[in-house]
């Protein structure tokens, strides 16, 4: 037992499952006791977030959800193309200011940039799209040239005495080997999106998905609903991260982020 | 052992390179000749030590054309011509570089990896298939065709990056500290590949440094000091060729380690300190 609370020591994966699984445990214990407790259900219990849960599947939480992650796979299909060909220029002396400014423009608010794009944009749907692709692009941008800087040295002039020029440096080095950073990149930064799509999809009511739900029962003060939805956006969040892991590791059998 | 010296194969004059403001070699001149023993292919091994921050490194990355001297020049021998004592400058590519890391593409297999290095080659897909199936055989490596560098041991990869550059480059190959913190196990495996290089052809050249010096007195025929001249009672800031040991001269080449290579690494420790 002492062990447990022993700075860096090793533990077995039983003793872990333990450790887990009593945190868990208490974790309901606690927000059993504390509903009950509360007159005013100020924070739902577990039987009221069940209970929203049920009436959300049954007005199609399922297609909503669907039309969440949907709109997320579009935005980061699309910011990723960008921000690769963005960082992968990076090396490029001529084109090091652009990949710099996108990287820097992370610090730069979107509340004035959905008025032109709403100008441009008919589509709500689209404009969905465009802010997450505005958004993420600079994130994944930043992250990316990170991850070029942080290649050593003795990879590039490896490359070098196997006669590469340096295009080839930039494709055998940066771009082919660290196709796998891609994805634990993306990986990352997917939290920032799917914080982003209460905001985003309340954008556009029609289009329906996870945060135009929440945003719904907010309104009414639906408690039980809430916690459940965001229950659901976490367990998404979660799933679309363990894909991403697993992709890596099955597609890239040498990766070992 | 008799031997008799040919043709130039490796020509440094007044080499010089600095970064920036800063000077971290210069003037290094040196000249090794082809070694030609009857009966037997021997190619060349030189090593170069010296003391940490004395410019080996910089030296390698010049010789291998990672980086551009500031003056002087290297001169290797161009073997695509017919003239024996053809010489050319030394440009990426020219002349193999193993790293103390052993760096290999991450996201090759050891296969991929030898078809990368052969893919300039003008030879038939069959034919590189052979003389890859030979290196695999020939360097215990055929198990291990299919793993990744991370699949590797330390052992597997320093071969694995040898024959790569093997491959690409000529007779050529620079070596930067390739015993570093290694168990005895890998030091004779490294030592074992500097005899298949070398005896494989006459033009072959393995450059390599060490911090043992009694690996260098082993293995080389001929070593070079790099450390900082003293002139005019002054110690310098930049690193030079202080001491010249032939050892084939000496007649310490290529025979058993005894008590005069134990006399000559007393001699070159001292050279060493002194600069």
């Amino acid at each position: 037992m002492k062990k447990f609370f022993t700075p860096f020591e090793k533990l077995s994966t039983a003793q872990l499952a333990v450790i887990n699984g009593s945190w868990v445990a208490a974790l309901f214990l606690f927000w059993y006791i504390f509903g009950m407790a509360s007159d005013t259900h100020l924070f739902p219990t577990l039987g009221q977030v069940w209970e929203g849960f049920l009436g959300l599947y049954n007005e199609g939480l399922v297609v909503h959800v669907f039309s969440s992650v949907w709109l997320c796979l579009r935005a980061i299909f699309i910011s990723i193309f960008i921000s690769l060909f963005i960082s992968y220029l990076s090396p490029i002396p001529l084109l090091q200011f652009v990949s710099k400014t996108v990287s820097k423009l992370r610090y730069l608010p979107l509340t004035g940039i959905t008025f032109y794009l709403a100008m441009m944009i008919n589509s709500g749907r689209t404009m969905q799209i465009w802010v997450l692709v505005i958004f993420m692009s600079t994130y994944l941008t930043t992250s990316l040239i990170g991850m070029i800087k942080d290649i050593p040295q003795e990879e590039f002039d490896h490359a070098r005495t196997l006669k590469c020029n340096r295009w080839e440096v930039l494709l055998q080095v940066v771009i082919l080997g660290r196709v796998d950073y891609v994805l634990e990149i993306i990986r990352q930064n997917l939290a920032i999106v799917w914080m982003m799509l209460v905001t985003v999809e309340s954008i556009l009511v029609a289009s329906g998905g996870l945060g135009f739900l929440i945003k719904n029962s907010d309104k009414f003060m639906n408690h039980g609903r809430i916690v459940a939805l965001q229950l659901v956006i976490l367990a998404c969040g979660l799933l679309i991260d363990f894909a991403l892991v697993k992709t890596r590791t099955v597609l890239f059998r040498y990766s070992k982020i | 052992m008799n031997y008799s010296l040919h043709n130039t194969v490796l020509f440094v004059e007044n080499l010089s390179v600095a970064y920036d403001d800063r000077v971290v070699i210069k003037n290094i001149n040196f000249e090794e000749k082809n070694v030609v023993i009857d009966g037997r292919t021997t190619g060349q091994t030189i090593a170069i030590v010296g003391r940490s921050g004395r410019g080996k490194s910089t030296l390698f990355k010049a010789l291998t054309g990672l980086v551009q001297p500031t003056a002087g020049s290297v001169l290797i021998a161009d073997t695509t011509r017919s003239d024996i004592n053809a010489a050319k400058a030394v440009k990426e590519g020219d002349v193999g570089f193993v790293d103390q890391k052993y760096t290999l593409f991450r996201n090759k297999t050891i296969s991929q990896t030898f078809e990368f290095a052969l893919r300039h080659k003008n030879m038939s897909k069959a034919e590189k298939n052979d003389l890859i199936k030979t290196y695999l055989d020939s360097w215990g490596l055929e198990k291990f065709k299919d793993q990744y560098p991370c699949e590797l041991s330390g052992g597997q990869r320093q071969r694995t990056a040898i024959i790569e550059q093997i491959l690409s480059s000529g007779h050529y190959m620079v070596l930067d500290e390739p015993f570093s913190g290694l168990d005895v196990g890998n030091i004779e495996s490294v030592k074992k590949s500097f005899r298949l290089i070398t005896t494989q052809h006459d033009l072959n050249t393995v450059i390599f440094s060490t911090h043992d010096i009694e690996l260098a007195v082993e293995l080389a025929d001929s070593i070079y000091v790099i450390g900082y001249p003293t002139l005019n009672g002054n110690i310098a800031d930049y690193g030079t060729i202080v001491k010249h040991i032939d050892l084939k001269k000496m007649g310490l080449a290529w025979s058993e380690f005894d008590s005069q290579h134990l006399q000559l690494v007393k001699e070159i420790k001292e050279a060493m300190l002194q600069s």
